[in-house]
């Protein structure tokens, strides 16, 4: 019960003549929040493709519960229990926002092809999904078209919905990104507490003080490949990391 | 009811069954087809073949049709539907001209002839004819339409929506886009042959020229116009479109001009259909609700 | 091998007509990925109002001016009307409106003009050849010229001007050319402008190559040059000059010359097809 949540080695994505990720290697220990930073086009968001299947790697390896991962398509990750939001939200706008949920709940249905025909409009899938609208706050809006939520309740309803597939593992997008003060106070709250359910998190973020509050363990890459890998205090302490976001100049000034 | 109504109900009805399947390959997964009539004449030159030269009953080859439509539409489906959404669109014009060029050209689909002597539908030693056929058409519609309710409650339904809407979010909960986007078509297909089948026991005489482009455009324009991904949408596609040629009649030489510029009208300022949201058919019932808008 | 050689520059000639009509849709698709059917309509509004020119004046030049200003304007109304106000909606709404204003065109044809076939009784001012035995009449003389003549100066706009260094950004991503102080919106009308135009030459050309104008004679290119722009790359207007080319030799050679016993018309969809499945992208597409 040691083995690392997901183990990542060697991993590369090369498009064309661009290394966008060059032999990554980091693992996420089960129960951990790790954070993944780096200035723009690091390579952060690619390597998060790389693991929900989205992009198949060119080069290296990825296990998740000691299962190879890499090279399958997204759906059959999501399978596997690993949810995902996205950095620009994807609702499904024309279905409201329970229904939103209830998709991603029918994840224990979609792979059968008996149980495809059976109904999704049952009291207990209601319930289910209102259960987890109530985790991320957005109970009272379930009836409310997806397409017409301002951008903070569809972060939510992003992990709502990853939620619903991530029984083991999340996958955040820079869920913070655009959200107001209190509503990242919930965020982060939110977090903590799906992490004391026994969930592991990755996320991808770029508000430093979020990343550098939530996290346990940070993965600081630059120009596809791993800068830094340490508790926050280390990694913040790390004149490459300082440099690669700072410059050259800055590091001078921040030590 | 004179001959005449019932001959255009008929055919209303038989379209409004392909309309049905169309739907829930355009409005429900989002995908377009238009090559639709060419499964509906897959549909047609199986019954047609199946009683002619096999001497099948309607009932016995029903099965048989509809098992035909569903695996070719299987077997286009599959490469059309790994292509980028513009190219699909040419792909099932592709498809509809490629089906009629077949049957046109092989002496097994009786060529440029076509198929002809097709026997009416028999029940119980009665043969249906007139009103008897409308009302057994009407039975297909009901059934399709029940089809296509049950799909937006099952999880089937669900996982086509979330298709549409979002693909890549429908692959992050499980969604395989492939494997439903084929489910719909083969759904989607198996409809236009039951609809080919009624045809070609209707008219008795089936040729390829019958099932060409122009018609998939006809189909496409019915599920849009009525409201794609609605339930009653294609049913009230099919009344208008199959109506308003017959409306347009007294103008007699202007008739087509009039459709084609209205149905140019309707796309350009209704584009969701009208039973869509937002259209200005359910704005206007919104305000006679009582509670304003909804 | 004089026949092959006849059937070789008649095949040509029917390409270089395909290229010349399908160059428009590719313009067209390049900048706004709309399938523009209709530009069969502004093709046959070309053949039908140069033969009306020709008739009134007399003179060829005037007839190809003035069909050429009448196409463009009518482009242009389409996409102002038309496309433009239906960007925001899936693509096959634009494409059933363009599918209606093709066939409303028809129509109003065919209660204007007639439904019988016209005759463009006209002498294209280029010089007869003689060669291997094989006559090159003056028509098929012209249509190489012509569609040379018109591939050169489309190269030359995008490539060497400022207007076509703005239509390749345009193409490209509309957002960030509005973003650098482009007008998009009047690049996306210059390109219908030019496609239009060539659009009237082709018909013109057309008209006169095989001596018919009719209400329906952009119903079959309409669906065709759809299949062409396909396989050569949606998005590439050389891969569909290239594409034109050799389905209009594949047309003449296989069909007419070797008989092979394939529906000609199917022919450019079967191409398509087969292309799609050896390379998805078409033959000159990208990505």
């Amino acid at each position: 019960m040691n083995r690392p949540l997901l183990e990542i080695t060697g991993l590369s994505k090369h498009f064309g003549g661009l290394r966008a990720v060059d032999g990554v290697s980091f693992d996420i220990q089960r129960g951990e929040i790790l954070g993944l930073l780096g200035p723009n086009g690091a390579g952060k968001t690619v390597c998060f493709n790389l693991v929900s299947g989205v992009y198949k790697p060119t080069a290296g390896q990825i296990s998740f519960d000691g299962q190879r991962t890499d090279g399958l398509s997204p759906h059959v990750i999501a399978g596997l229990g690993i949810g995902r939001t996205f950095q620009i939200v994807k609702p499904f706008a024309h279905l409201t926002v329970i229904e939103n949920v209830l998709a991603a709940r029918g994840i224990a249905h979609y792979r059968n092809l008996p149980n495809i025909w059976s109904s999704w409009k049952s009291s207990a899938e209601r319930r289910g999904a209102l259960s987890l609208l109530e985790r991320v706050g957005l109970s009272d809006l379930a009836e409310r078209r997806a397409g017409l939520l301002p951008l903070g309740n569809l972060r939510r309803l992003e992990i709502a919905r990853a939620l619903a597939v991530g029984k083991k593992f999340l996958l955040l997008d820079e869920s913070f990104s655009g959200l107001r003060h209190e509503e990242i106070a919930q965020l982060e709250a939110l977090i903590r507490s799906i992490r004391a359910d026994g969930l592991t998190v990755l996320l991808i973020e770029h508000n430093m003080r979020v990343a550098m509050g939530l996290c346990d363990r940070l993965v600081v890459l630059d120009h596809g490949r791993k800068l830094a890998e340490g508790r926050p205090a280390e990694v913040r302490a790390n004149e490459a990391v300082i440099e690669a976001y700072l410059g050259r100049k800055g590091s001078a000034h921040a030590a | 009811m004179s001959g005449y109504l019932i001959t255009l109900g008929t055919i209303i009805a038989i379209n409004g069954i392909v309309a049905c399947g169309l739907n829930v390959i355009v409005g429900f997964a989002g995908q377009i087809s238009l090559g639709h009539a060419a499964f509906f004449g897959i549909g047609a030159y199986t019954a047609a073949l199946l009683a002619t030269k096999a001497g099948l009953s309607f009932w016995a080859a029903l099965p048989l049709v509809i098992a035909v439509s569903a695996l070719i539409g299987l077997l286009l489906g599959i490469p059309s539907l790994r292509v980028r959404e513009d190219f699909l669109a040419i792909t099932t014009i592709g498809i509809n001209f490629i089906v009629e060029a077949i049957f046109n050209n092989f002496e097994f689909f009786g060529g440029a002839l076509g198929i002809g002597g097709i026997p009416r539908v028999e029940l119980f030693d009665l043969k249906l004819r007139g009103t008897e056929f409308l009302v057994l058409c009407l039975f297909f519609l009901v059934v399709v339409m029940v089809v296509c309710w049950w799909l937006t409650r099952c999880w089937a339904g669900l996982a086509c929506f979330a298709l549409r809407e979002e693909e890549t979010a429908a692959a992050s909960v499980g969604i395989s886009p492939v494997r439903f986007k084929l489910l719909a078509f083969v759904l989607g297909t198996a409809m236009a042959g039951l609809g080919g089948a009624l045809y070609a026991h209707f008219m008795r005489f089936i040729s390829a020229s019958d099932f060409a482009f122009p018609l998939s455009v006809s189909l496409l324009s019915m599920v849009v116009v009525g409201g794609m991904g609605t339930l009653w949408g294609p049913i009230l596609g099919a009344c208008i479109i199959g109506v308003l040629p017959e409306v347009f009649r007294p103008l007699v030489d202007y008739r087509i001009l009039f459709y084609t510029m209205l149905l140019l009208l309707m796309i350009r300022f209704q584009p969701g259909g009208l039973l869509g949201e937002n259209s200005a058919a359910r704005r206007v019932l919104a305000k006679m609700r009582p509670g304003g808008t909804s | 091998m004089q026949l092959f050689i006849e059937q070789l520059l008649n095949g040509l000639a029917t390409g270089s007509i395909y290229a010349l009509v399908t160059l428009g849709l590719a313009l067209v698709y390049g900048i706004m990925r709309i399938l523009h059917v209709a530009h069969a309509a502004v093709y046959t509004i070309g053949a039908y109002v140069g033969l009306l020119f020709f008739d009134l004046t007399g003179s060829l030049f005037l007839a190809v001016l003035g069909s050429m200003a009448v196409c463009a304007l009518v482009g242009v109304a389409i996409e102002r009307f038309v496309y433009f106000p239906l960007l925001k909606y899936p693509p096959f709404v634009p494409l059933i409106a363009s599918i209606a204003i093709l066939l409303s065109v028809e129509e109003l044809c065919r209660l204007i003009a007639g439904p019988q076939i016209l005759t463009f009784n006209a002498t294209l001012p280029f010089p007869e050849f003689h060669m291997a035995g094989v006559t090159v009449t003056s028509t098929i003389t012209a249509v190489y010229c012509i569609t040379a003549a018109v591939l050169l100066l489309l190269w030359f706009i995008t490539t060497k001007t400022e207007l076509g260094l703005a239509m390749r950004a345009a193409s490209q991503d509309m957002a960030v050319a509005d973003a650098m102080g482009i007008n998009s919106h009047l690049i996306v009308s210059i390109t219908f402008v030019i496609g239009s135009a060539i659009a009237a030459v082709a018909g013109i050309l057309v008209g006169i190559y095989f001596n018919q104008v009719y209400p329906t004679m952009g119903a079959i290119p309409a669906y065709k040059t759809l299949a062409l722009i396909v396989v050569g790359g949606l998005g590439s207007v050389p891969g569909a000059v290239v594409a034109s080319l050799l389905l209009g030799m594949a047309e003449t050679l296989l069909i007419g010359y070797a008989n092979i016993p394939l529906p000609r018309d199917a022919l450019a969809f079967i191409a398509m097809i087969g292309v799609l499945m050896w390379r998805s992208q078409g033959l000159l597409g990208s990505r």
